[in-house]
């Protein structure tokens, strides 16, 4: 039958505007996504989530595992090191941390190491005009096999007095997106990413919540240099 | 205003659709038989009362979203001394999203009831459909799903020794809607959920 003038055409779009099921099922599709785009529209108009990665200004991914700490193996909770209430402006004395990756067989971490394990005196709050920094080195296996035991005797030669983490199985590696040795983060104390030695020349702005260019004499910029002039940026003189 | 204040908002508003569910639902869906004529059947109360349930399970689920993004800006929004403490969970980095897609527990549950809610209403929009007594099976489906999920989530209170209170009540929401979706089919399998055709029907 020819409805319309359409044809067989005509009968199939007849039908479909007809069909009530489908009626009753976009009907609710429509109200159901309405609902829905409503809620989450409120939800982004009120808040700014800062995402979670490794890039400056992110928030760094949280980690757990063992520790060494100059005595024995411990349990060790990222977590534990934050303080999420921290500013800019704080008045607490809440720690930043230094987080340096790094394979006990790769060449440039062994030359690093004692200049890393001076730093890490030097940063202790009782040492200098600014905040205290916490030293954690991630110890990873890219290069070749390693072991706690090889670890162990890295920490100790070098003078390395921080906790050394084990990532053997290079899992915090991963989610840190780290792929060579050694990498250093800088992180404020609320668990943001301050400094990326991977994009050297830009550090975190607490107060104005963007990025900055830090300048250096040197080809790049290191962790001590990233360390003096964003800690002191970010209300840390005392 | 106050968490708890806010908390009791999307309560009353699941509260409201659990008892619409109930036998005495007749009474309290009197005030929609001007509007809305089904209504006025039981088919019509436990329909209304699932909207007014996924509805307050998807503020409910809105509202965890909005705490997690206000804890990565590292704002506290329900803290306490108690064991009554979503910072303690919502902020809690290792647990606050999914483990499979990585997305937060808040958008979770607002997708779910989303869907919980398209499936309400065309069961509602046309009961009469052949296909009804498969939206009402899926809806049934969905929160049965859904009781996995909140054991993981509870599992994690567990371990903190926390309890969120706005993650309960979106639990609870999710748990009165296995409810609802039950008494949708059993009573689509009797003869009272299309009492006006058995009536049409017998007149002719």
């Amino acid at each position: 039958m020819d409805v319309n003038g359409f044809g067989k055409d005509g009968e199939n779009m007849n039908s479909m505007l007809h069909n009530e099921e489908a009626s009753a099922r976009s009907d609710a599709g429509i109200v159901a996504m309405s609902m829905f785009f409503a809620g989450l529209l409120i939800v982004a108009f009120t808040t700014s989530p800062i995402a979670s990665g490794t890039q400056v200004g992110e928030r760094a991914p949280i980690f757990s595992g063992e520790a060494y700490d100059g005595t024995s193996w411990k349990s060790f909770e990222f977590e534990d090191f934050l303080d999420l209430t921290w500013s800019w402006n704080s008045t607490n004395d809440a720690p930043w941390i230094a987080v340096e990756f790094l394979d006990t067989d790769c060449y440039y971490c062994k030359e690093q190491a004692t200049q890393v394990g001076e730093w890490a005196k030097t940063y202790s709050a009782e040492q200098w005009i600014g905040p205290d920094v916490i030293f954690i080195a991630i110890a990873v296996e890219f290069v070749s096999d390693s072991s706690r035991a090889e670890v162990v005797e890295f920490r100790t030669q070098y003078n390395n007095d921080f906790r050394f983490v084990d990532d053997l199985g290079i899992s915090i590696a991963k989610e840190w997106d780290v792929t060579a040795t050694p990498s250093y983060f800088l992180v404020q104390p609320d668990g943001i990413v301050a400094w990326n030695s991977g994009v050297d020349k830009l550090g975190w702005d607490a107060k104005e919540e963007d990025t900055f260019a830090i300048t250096s004499d040197d080809r790049r910029v290191k962790l001590n240099e990233a360390i003096e002039v964003i800690t002191l940026l970010n209300g840390g003189e005392q | 205003m106050n968490e708890y204040a806010v908390l009791s908002i999307h309560g009353v508003i699941i509260l409201y659709g659990l008892l619409l569910l109930t036998p005495i639902g007749s009474s309290l869906a009197t005030v929609f038989h001007g509007r809305y004529e089904s209504t006025k059947t039981k088919r019509g109360q436990l329909l209304a009362g699932m909207v007014f349930v996924c509805f307050g399970g998807f503020t409910v689920s809105a509202h965890t979203l909005w705490m997690h993004n206000k804890l990565s800006e590292g704002q506290s929004v329900c803290s306490g001394d108690t064991i009554l403490n979503c910072d303690g969970l919502i902020g809690n980095l290792s647990y606050n999203t999914d483990p499979l897609f990585g997305q937060p527990w808040g958008l979770i549950g607002m997708v779910a009831f989303t869907a919980l809610m398209w499936l309400v209403l065309t069961i509602g929009k046309d009961p009469m459909s052949p296909q009804a007594p498969l939206f009402i099976k899926g809806g049934l489906g969905a929160t049965i799903a859904g009781l996995p999920v909140i054991g993981l989530l509870v599992s994690y209170e567990i371990k903190e020794g926390l309890i969120c209170p706005f993650c309960t009540v979106a639990h609870i929401a999710n748990v009165i809607a296995l409810v609802g979706f039950f008494l949708l089919f059993r009573l689509n399998e009797s003869e009272e959920w299309a009492p006006e055709a058995k009536k049409n029907f017998s007149r002719k």
